[in-house]
């Protein structure tokens, strides 16, 4: 059973990843078991494939809706045994910006290595970004932005953030494609990543301070 | 460099028939899905003109209203520069390929390291431009990092024209600044009237967030622009896979009703208004989503759009000439060399991004602009084919050196050696061995380095005069623009 649940994940197929734990779960499997021999260990095997090449952004975003599929009857149980979420992320794109598709991809594939998303989606204020802070008790704020006339909008929600009193806690990391890791330190955020995988490790290492 | 005379035909890569299929599918995907126009005043804009105003900002096109748009259009738009060259006239036969982007990253000429654009780098860009003859137009290669922002549309303007006599173009980033850019190259042009009739400037607007997504910050900008009657390119850059479907066709479909439904709001605005088909069609690569701007089908997708262009009649802003690569390398001459080709062959009007650019679009380097040059100048050497004359078929030269004979010293062979017979491209190296190793066994990069650095140490004259310049500076605070004439 918990072989095939890790096989649906692999394949894509959410449908029947959900199916395959309700089931599962029937049979008196705990939910930390899916969890730690099914789910977690296809996702491993998927990011392992990503690395080498040999996976599609595509291919790993269907895997991560599978396990997403798997995780709505697991998600209260783990709950109930005391198992967190390995963090929650708001992200959202800048104030003046539409762009969304990478922002989005960062979104899809924190969810599949197993962080809380909050999606704000598009043009995204600063005052928006600290609601949601205050109100979502994130540990990581993630921005984005395409264009340099929209990055600028990045050390506003930072100020922002620190005149709420919030700044210190929570994690700041930004992304797109004007953006450096030179303009995150110029603007004192905590982390930069290039692409969607490194948003990944880079929340992964963030989490676990 | 226009090409004057093309031998070759036009490559296409879509049959008759294909063509006509993308463009009924984009018109019916119009008038059933249509775009997301978000709010006023483009609702009204669009229903002033009968466009279908339905829930939540959504318009749809009956089948009249793109008619009567494209019987509007303009097909040919002529700009302009202010040197000796002829205007760049697009809609026809002719080709032209200049540079593109807005890149946030340069290659500094000395020491290779990527750093931050500066003002001063756009105007030594500018003038390396304005020295390469097969570079036909400016278009503002990288945004500078060291001037505010809200300064910035009007510097960057006012630095290309000060620094290169070729046609200008540009994005800007408000109403306000449209308004600013346009009176500055009015003061040039002498006078509004002037501009218009001759446009020395134009520019890009990137109305519309794929998929079918208008920007309505843009769109005012668009609308101050087409209003004002000054060319302007409708850009999308839709990504096959993430904003548009991952299919070649299925993104052609898309592009086109996109591109069509910029049409119709540019000739909405003002009737006539001249704009030009602006896809920037691009596929990612699956193994990270990152863009592919050198990958092999984005010349396909383009060509593609040439021949849709044509069907429409309205002239293309085309896209050729990007790479992945960080460096000019080996990679960035095989994929420039071949998308440049393929568009230049399928008869892009005005093709942007052809030269400089690195890294898809986020970097430039000084080096790459004068390899560029070569590339386009090859490229267009290409498109003029073999003239057949009797001159050039030289019957009696052969009969009169006859068997055994040479033709190193005959007329016909000084007569022809240095006309468009032969085109010498400046970077390549075609010396034996040992002279080359003398020459310190230097790549075509470290070549192009040289000329770039030749160039930029050239005496520099400005193109703005004077007195001109004295009025502009009455008018506008150009405190960071250092680079006019008599500020070296």
């Amino acid at each position: 059973m918990l072989e095939a649940i890790k096989q649906a994940v692999l394949d894509g197929e959410r449908k029947t990843a959900a199916e395959l734990t309700g089931a599962a779960l029937k049979q008196g499997v705990s939910p930390k078991e899916i969890l730690d021999q099914a789910l977690t260990p296809a996702m491993d095997i998927v990011g392992e494939e990503y690395e080498r090449g040999d996976r599609y952004v595509p291919e790993m975003l269907i895997s991560a809706e599978a396990m997403k599929g798997a995780m709505v009857p697991l998600k209260p149980l783990l709950a109930d045994a005391g198992v967190e979420p390995k963090g929650r992320v708001v992200i959202g794109t800048v104030d003046g910006d539409l762009h969304d598709i990478g922002k989005d991809l960062v979104a899809m594939m924190l969810e599949g290595a197993g962080f809380e998303v909050i999606n704000l989606g598009v043009e995204v204020t600063a005052e928006a970004f600290v609601e949601a802070v205050r109100e979502r008790r994130p540990g990581i704020l993630a921005m984005s932005a395409l264009l340099t006339t929209t990055m600028v909008n990045m050390p506003v929600v930072i100020d922002a953030l620190t005149r709420a009193g919030l700044r210190d806690q929570v994690k700041v990391i930004i992304g797109g494609a004007p953006v450096t890791q030179t303009y995150a330190d110029e603007i004192g955020a905590d982390g930069y990543a290039s692409d969607a995988a490194s948003a990944v490790k880079l929340a992964g290492r963030l989490a676990q301070k | 460099m226009a090409i004057e005379s093309r031998r070759i035909e036009r490559l296409c890569v879509l049959s008759a028939d294909d063509v006509c299929t993308i463009d009924g599918k984009a018109r019916s995907l119009l008038r059933t899905t249509g775009i997301d126009a978000g709010a006023e005043p483009f609702l009204e804009i669009f229903s002033g003109i009968g466009a279908k105003v339905g829930q939540r900002g959504r318009v749809t096109f009956p089948e009249r209203v793109i008619d009567d748009a494209l019987d509007s259009v303009p097909n040919r738009v002529l700009l302009y520069g202010r040197g000796g060259a002829l205007p760049l006239d697009l809609g026809g036969d002719k080709v032209y390929l200049g540079t593109g982007g807005a890149a946030v990253r340069i290659l500094d000429l000395e020491d290779g390291r990527a750093r931050d654009p500066t003002l001063d780098d756009l105007a030594d860009l500018a003038w390396l431009v304005e020295n390469l003859d097969n570079i036909d137009f400016f278009l503002r290669p990288v945004v500078a990092r060291d001037i505010a922002s809200e300064a910035l549309d009007l510097c960057k303007f006012y630095t290309s024209l000060a620094n290169t006599s070729k046609h200008v173009m540009g994005s800007v980033g408000s109403v306000n600044t449209a308004r600013d850019v346009i009176e500055l190259a009015s003061l040039i042009a002498g006078g509004r009237d002037s501009l218009v009739e001759r446009p020395i400037i134009s520019f890009i607007t990137s109305w519309l967030v794929s998929p079918l997504t208008l920007d309505r910050q843009v769109s005012n900008v668009l609308v101050t622009i087409a209003e004002q009657g000054i060319p302007v390119a409708l850009s999308t850059a839709p990504v096959a896979g993430s904003t548009a479907p991952a299919t070649l066709a299925g993104l052609l479909v898309q592009v086109h009703a996109e591109e069509l439904s910029g049409i119709v709001l540019s000739q909405a605005i003002k009737k006539g208004a001249p704009v030009l088909y602006g896809p920037v069609p691009a596929v990612a690569d699956f193994r990270t989503m990152g863009y592919a701007g050198g990958a092999i089908e984005s010349a396909l997708l383009n060509v593609a759009c040439v021949q849709l262009a044509d069907w429409i009649d309205v002239p293309i802003y085309a896209d050729a000439g990007l790479t992945d690569s960080k460096l000019s390398d080996v990679q960035a001459g095989y994929e420039k060399g071949m998308n440049i080709l393929l568009l230049a062959m399928a008869g892009g009007d005005y093709v942007h991004h052809s030269a400089g650019m690195l890294e898809s679009m986020l970097t430039v380097s000084y080096e790459q602009y004068v390899i560029d040059n070569d590339i386009i100048g090859m490229a267009i050497r290409a498109l003029q084919g073999i003239e057949i004359s009797d001159q050039t078929l030289a019957t009696s030269v052969i009969e009169g050196v006859g068997p055994g004979g040479h033709y190193l010293t005959h007329p016909h062979t000084l007569a022809h050696i240095r006309t468009d017979e032969y085109f010498v491209p400046a970077t390549v190296d075609r010396q034996g061995r040992a002279a080359w190793e003398k020459k310190g066994a230097v790549d075509g990069r470290e070549r192009a380095r040289q000329i770039a650095r030749e160039i930029l140490h050239r005496e520099r004259k400005g193109f703005i005069l004077e007195d001109v310049d004295r009025e502009i500076r009455n008018r506008f605070d150009l405190t960071g623009c250092l680079r006019g004439p008599g500020n070296e």
